[in-house]
């Protein structure tokens, strides 16, 4: 029973993640951005020196950890920071249709980037080994890197709260997800807040590759899709823009895929994820407008 | 009226230009790959298309075949199943006697449809579904490599064999039906193991892209005894994570896999890796029985500048070697003639393993594997394996 709330808890914690850094361009910009999965993947590709060769060539993922961690949270923060400035500045007055095409096309562009740089092989990399030992807690045997998943995740979920509640940019980023144009009068510069969502966003993927690459050994450039396609279920569900509803989401929906691989019988397991869409359906029948619906998308829907 | 005109002069040019390589045929025989170039599938079909080139850079040295040259022509992919149709037209009109085609079934079967409607004969690189030949594309297709099925199968009957493994349990990625090949193998061996002693004791199901198979391993550690041995039937780069995870989490079995996961470029991710064994046609780790193979690994980095990175390069090379043989025999290229001389090929010897066709399958569904055995992070052969007996087609189209 232990056993099955820490591997919900640590899978839901990536999800969550990924859910928070989509929630938090959409509360500013209403972008959903696609490209985001593939900031991941660049992320990951950080690590290592470009080569189209099976071996990969570590590189950067060599440091030793204290210096390792922040690279990669800098590596995706700039790579957001970059894509908003080159892309999705020029698209501040589009239609949130027209932003989501974009951010499409960016991730393709991305993703070719590091196809042309790597080669279409994944590759394999031995990130931070001494996180790949059980450990044991109250009886259940677990990875150290699963716990450590957690806990790095609640650290990063406290600190974000403390950021956004307790200071001043912060403050301007909830009021601008709240309100833009209205944020704006009240003289909150908005491409400071658009980029400051832009650099958390990005440093929360860096957060996923690193707990990803470190549990999967794994660099593939399309291994951003899968995490993207949960997270972004996640904010729709959670309430697109909430934050809360979006880490709640993340949460509930590693635990549901947890649970169901448990219960379903063989036959049914690899329609897993069939069952857990099924319950997103579900969930979005009886609340359409997500678990925790966000304030400032009420009244414009 | 003049645009008219112009229109059929250059459709009457282009119908004379279609037409001219066929005429030129007598003087060479034309291999034509219509593989990806680029892309996606690029860094599974070249490997092995290098590996033909080698064969026929060969076959050329020693005076050709049929006293004449083999010219090779190629068309790109791209890694696109449209592009793929596309290509198998392309390297046709270049008049291509034999169609090489990409490594997978799907990435594949446009090309060699293409093929089979102009009555060629066409190869897949190292497709190991039993699509890739007479059940998916028709009676002149054929794959290089060996059924996924006969991979499951060798491990299963090679473990209990050898190794005594009494317990197993069957880990499944249901991705790809690549790796649902392996299971089939593996599902078809079991019952006959059964009532040997042997005990499916579990199984279980994950997806190649899962970040986490958490649950999936606390299954196994659920169980009363760690099994024996886990049959992986999985692939890259899932496969990796998998196994990854597995060890992390303190599970010792021994871990049979498919060759899918041959090659020692990710051992790297799960340092110190042992007890895991995967069957292989010849050994990229110079310690092939068969002094051959080093050989030809040395002449594949010449001609390359790398070493051989898996076992899926071999399959290039025995493609060649077959149709050329069948070629020689037949005295002629004629489509039909090359197919009725494979499909009287009962164990050829290649230099990987021997090959068989019949008239029912173009693929093989009983070969000799090496076993690849990897201990503390170094792979090496130890055993080599043929299955009792051959799988039977039904087990095959489950």
């Amino acid at each position: 029973m232990l056993q099955i709330l820490f591997d919900a808890l640590s899978l839901g914690s990536l999800y969550a993640l990924g859910a928070l850094g989509i929630a938090l361009i959409f509360g500013v910009m209403r972008l959903v951005n696609f490209a985001h999965g593939d900031v991941i993947a660049f992320c990951v590709f950080a690590l290592l020196w470009p080569s189209t060769d099976a071996m990969a060539i570590v590189f950067a993922g060599q440091l030793p950890w204290y210096l390792l961690v922040p690279f990669v949270l800098f590596c995706g923060a700039g790579l957001s920071v970059l894509c908003e400035i080159v892309v999705f500045r020029r698209f501040r007055n589009a239609n949130p249709a027209t932003m989501m095409i974009a951010s499409f096309a960016l991730g393709f562009v991305i993703r070719y980037f590091l196809l042309m740089l790597f080669s279409s092989r994944p590759k394999s990399i031995n990130l931070l080994p001494e996180l790949s030992q059980p450990v044991e807690i109250f009886g259940a045997r677990l990875p150290l890197l699963q716990l450590i998943t957690i806990i790095a995740t609640m650290l990063i979920l406290i600190g974000l709260t403390v950021f956004l509640r307790r200071t001043r940019f912060g403050l301007e980023m909830r009021a601008a997800a709240e309100n833009f144009s209205m944020a704006r009068m009240l003289g909150v510069r908005a491409n400071r807040v658009i980029m400051g969502a832009f650099a958390l966003s990005g440093a929360l993927a860096g957060a996923i590759a690193l707990i990803f690459v470190a549990q999967t050994g794994t660099a593939d450039i399309q291994m951003g899709a899968a995490i993207m396609l949960m997270a972004f279920i996640a904010t729709v569900i959670g309430g697109l823009g909430s934050l809360a509803g979006a880490v709640l989401a993340g949460f509930l929906l590693g635990a549901a895929s947890v649970v169901m691989q448990v219960m379903l019988p063989i036959d049914a397991r690899p329609f897993r994820d069939a069952f857990v869409y099924g319950a997103v359906i579900l969930v979005l029948l009886f609340r359409p407008q997500g678990l925790i619906s966000a304030r400032g998308t009420k009244e414009r829907v | 009226m003049i645009n008219k005109l112009k229109i059929a002069t250059a459709t009457v040019l282009l119908g004379v230009t279609a037409a001219f390589p066929a005429l030129a045929d007598d003087s060479k025989i034309v291999v034509g790959f219509a593989t990806a170039e680029s892309g996606f599938m690029e860094a599974y079909d070249k490997p092995a298309t290098d590996a033909a080139l080698i064969r026929i850079d060969e076959i050329n040295a020693a005076g050709g075949l049929l006293g004449k040259k083999i010219e090779v022509v190629k068309a790109d992919t791209k890694s696109d199943r449209a592009e793929g149709a596309k290509a198998g037209l392309s390297v046709l009109d270049q008049g291509a006697d034999l169609v090489v085609v990409s490594c997978d079934y799907d990435f594949g079967s446009p090309a060699a449809l293409a093929a089979e409607a102009a009555g060629k004969v066409s190869f897949f690189l190292c497709a190991e579904s039993v699509k890739a030949g007479i059940q998916g594309v028709g009676p002149h297709s054929f794959s290089a490599s060996v059924l996924a099925a006969v991979q499951g199968a060798t491990m299963a009957e090679w473990a209990y064999n050898k190794k005594q493994a009494k317990t197993f349990y069957r880990l499944l990625d249901s991705w790809t039906e690549y790796n649902k090949g392996i299971c089939d193998g593996f599902d078809w061996m079991m019952p006959k193991l059964e009532t040997k002693g042997a005990k499916l004791v579990g199984q279980d199901t994950f997806k190649n892209d899962d970040p986490s198979i958490a649950a999936q391993i606390s299954r196994i550690k659920a169980l009363p005894k760690e099994p024996d041995a886990i049959m992986l039937c999985t692939m890259m780069p899932g496969g990796v994570s998998a196994i990854k995870q597995i060890r992390a989490a303190g599970i010792n079995s021994m871990i049979l896999n498919g060759s899918g996961m041959d090659g020692s470029y990710w051992l790297s991710a799960v340092p110190d890796l042992s007890n895991f064994y995967v069957p292989v046609q010849g050994s990229i780790y110079g310690d092939d029985p068969n002094p051959e193979v080093t050989k030809f690994n040395a002449a594949y980095k010449a001609k390359t500048g790398g070493d051989p990175s898996s076992m899926y390069v071999y399959p290039g090379y025995v493609m060649i070697d077959v149709w050329a043989k069948a070629v020689e025999r037949a005295k002629s290229i004629d489509a039909d003639a090359v197919v009725a001389e494979l499909e009287k090929m009962k164990n050829e010897p290649t230099l990987f393993g021997p090959r068989t066709f019949t008239s029912e399958l173009h693929h093989q569904n009983q070969t000799k594997y090496l076993v690849a055995d990897t201990e503390k992070g170094k792979p090496a052969i130890i055993d080599s394996w043929t299955i009792s007996e051959p799988i039977p087609l039904d087990a095959l189209l489950k």
